[in-house]
């Protein structure tokens, strides 16, 4: 059994996590604290949620660029009809936010479903057209904490478990888990235990092979799509109230890192493999590199080179892996 | 009689193309009197779409092998940001001289083999390693903008000796030198393509990669030299880029990206590879450059201008898919007939 652990991509990121823990630790010892646990998931909520997501479209063998757009666009709208009509509740955002979130992403569904483009370059296009719509059609202007509705900041400062440190400061287990959670679990099921994901997986390793099997590749396709827009659109709510500040052109541009999160947990961008838990440890080593890079002494300019590095070195490690097993088995991919 | 209906059924969508061209322009001119047809919006257009018109070969050549390269702004980036820092901490900005002009061609090769090197990973990672094309150049997108990052720490290099200036602003005889440069590689990219095996083997693995193996062509040495073509022409953008800037620095156009895969599909080069030709991605950088300026010169926001080539791109692709199965429908049809 411990062999047949060896072989799994993720027991690899599992060790490079603790390994780099202990690294961090023995440079800093603020990094191994309840606080700065607590800090890291209340960060990685959102990515967590997003990365559920894009994990579903990459098993289908398809790729979506545009879900930061839609996780701002539901926010985003979210916040401002709030403001606009008083219904300070919760509950409102989410179903806002949501709502414009399936409608977005089931666009992108019906674009690939029944008109079967290249799934990057039409979620490219999308990421450009709902954003560029947001700014243009709805506004500009930021909302800061002095005008955020209540029901974001509550949302943001509520925690599940609350301490006291020893400079008397507060700080707990933010309430973004049961979300994180609830969406892990929900992804989780999906995936395993219907036929749902079962069509995700088959429409990811040959679709022609699905197609003939009788399975409607275009209503999973929507399925997909219309999910990850939902995803965005918890996200997009959960932002708002993470930094209790939102602005039509915060969020974009950080489509890439969280597809890179997913790919480094062991999915495989051609679809139809990768893991829940794979795709949670590659989220927990980007989210804990943002955080430790800064207690190792490196300014957050050195972000995106670190990131860089463990992206290009682990799809090298499992493109290459898989090249040999394919060689060895005289199969050819296209 | 054979070589006019030939020209005819290979030409129908360049033609199509060359319409919407001149449709562009006769309209723009109209709408804008005065201010579009004119000498003078004619040559700064000259100035500015080379940088981007050579940003959008490399993703041309990346798709015609059924690739894609994400990594071409980050590569001209960090080059630009290369050649920036030899440059200005090797001579002062008033410095004329021999000693300045060895410099500025020490730069200028450094920022050329800097370019070609990072094609040569993405090349690399792609054939041998056998990692999916848009995998590793997101890696590699990721990887080079945080190495300018980390050099740079986000602030720009300026400081450039007066006479490097000339490259992004000067003519020779009245022709802009960036349009110089630009016309004379794509000139050459276009033979390639067409007259040389090397080009001929990046369509054949675009089109059937496995067909193209069992005919003898080695895949990995055409992805490796396309990603380190696609890297050269990065890195001559951006040598152009900042001498037009008059300053390097992380992050300079970031929108040519989905400008660069506008073009390419509005050309005609198809997403899948295997398909495509130079002159059909030259009309679609002289629209998209014409659209801009006259965006520009409406007063649209970067985020509008955004919007609409979103929904230039997606129409496009849409329209290629209902002709391209209208064509086979009609095939099938004289076939049975």
């Amino acid at each position: 059994m411990l062999e047949r652990m060896f072989k799994r991509h993720e027991t690899y990121l599992f060790i490079i996590i603790i390994l780099y823990s202990i690294v961090v630790t023995s440079v800093n010892k603020s990094f191994m604290s309840f606080e700065n646990f607590f800090d890291i998931i209340r960060g990685s909520a959102g990515m967590g949620i997003l990365a559920m997501g894009v994990l579903v479209v990459l098993l289908s063998g398809g790729i979506d660029v545009s879900f930061t757009a839609v996780a701002i666009s539901g926010g985003y709208i979210a916040v401002r009809t709030i403001m606009a009509t008083g219904w300070d509740s919760l509950f409102v955002a989410f179903l806002i936010s949501c709502a414009i979130g399936i409608a977005l992403g089931a666009i992108n569904g019906v674009i690939i479903s029944y008109f079967k483009l290249p799934t990057l370059i039409t979620t490219l296009g999308t990421l450009n057209v709902f954003h560029g719509a947001l700014t243009t059609f709805v506004g500009t202007e930021s909302v800061n904490a002095r005008e955020m509705p209540l029901c974001f900041v509550n949302f943001g400062s509520a925690r599940l478990i609350k301490l006291v440190n020893e400079q008397g400061g507060t700080y707990g287990l933010s309430v973004f888990i049961i979300p994180l959670v609830a969406v892990i679990v929900i992804t989780w099921f999906i995936l395993k235990y219907t036929m749902l994901g079962r069509g995700i997986f088959a429409i990811g390793s040959n679709k022609e092979s699905a197609i003939r099997a009788g399975l409607n590749v275009k209503a999973i396709q929507m399925f997909i799509y219309s999910y990850v827009g939902f995803l965005a659109g918890v996200m997009g709510v959960i932002s708002v109230s993470e930094v209790r500040w939102v602005n039509p052109v915060y969020l974009v541009g950080t489509e890439l890192t969280i597809i890179a999160a997913v790919v480094i947990g062991g999915t495989k961008l051609t679809g139809g493999s990768g893991t829940i838990l794979g795709t949670i440890l590659g989220v927990g080593i980007v989210r804990i590199l943002y955080n430790t890079l800064v207690l190792l002494g490196l300014s957050a300019a050195w972000n995106n080179f670190f990131v860089g590095i463990i992206i290009i070195a682990s799809v090298a490690i499992t493109s290459y892996r898989n090249k040999l097993k394919a060689m060895r088995s005289l199969t050819f991919k296209m | 009689m054979f070589r006019i209906k030939g020209l005819k059924k290979i030409d129908t969508n360049l033609t199509i193309l060359f319409i919407i061209l001149v449709l562009v322009i006769l309209t723009l001119s109209v709408l804008l009197p005065g201010h579009f047809f004119t000498f003078r919006n004619f040559k700064s257009m000259a100035f500015q779409f080379p940088e981007f018109g050579l940003l959008a070969l490399a993703m041309t050549l990346a798709m015609i092998t059924g690739g894609i390269d994400l990594s071409v702004i980050a590569t001209a980036n960090l080059t630009g940001i290369i050649a920036a820092l030899i440059m200005t901490k090797g001579v002062t900005p008033e410095a004329l001289g021999p000693h300045t002009a060895l410099i500025i061609i020490v730069a200028v090769v450094a920022a050329l083999v800097l370019a070609i090197v990072c094609g040569l990973i993405n090349g690399f990672l792609i054939s041998f390693l056998g990692v999916p094309a848009i995998l590793a150049t997101l890696g590699t997108m990721i990887f080079y903008s945080g190495v300018g990052m980390a050099i740079t720490k986000g602030i720009g290099v300026v400081g450039f000796p007066e006479s490097y200036l000339e490259i992004g602003s000067g003519s020779f005889a009245h022709i802009p030198i960036p349009l110089i440069i630009f016309v004379v590689v794509t000139v050459l990219i276009a033979v390639v393509l067409r007259k040389t095996s090397f080009g001929l083997n990046m369509y054949f693995v675009g089109a059937n990669q496995i067909a193209a193996r069992f005919c003898g062509i080695n895949i990995n040495f055409t992805i490796l030299r396309t990603y380190m073509t696609t890297g050269l022409l990065a890195g001559i953008s951006s040598l152009i880029m900042i001498s037009r800037f008059n300053s390097a620095k992380v992050g300079y156009g970031d929108t040519y990206l989905l400008q660069a895969i506008v073009v390419a599909v509005l050309g005609g080069i198809d997403p899948y590879g295997g398909h495509g030709r130079v002159i059909g991605v030259v009309m679609g950088i002289i629209i998209l450059q014409a659209l801009q300026n006259a965006f520009t010169l409406f007063g649209f926001t970067p985020y509008a201008k955004g919007f609409i080539w979103g929904l230039v791109l997606i129409l496009v692709m849409i329209i290629n898919f209902i002709t391209s199965k209208y064509q086979e429908k009609a095939r099938i049809q004289r076939m049975s007939a």
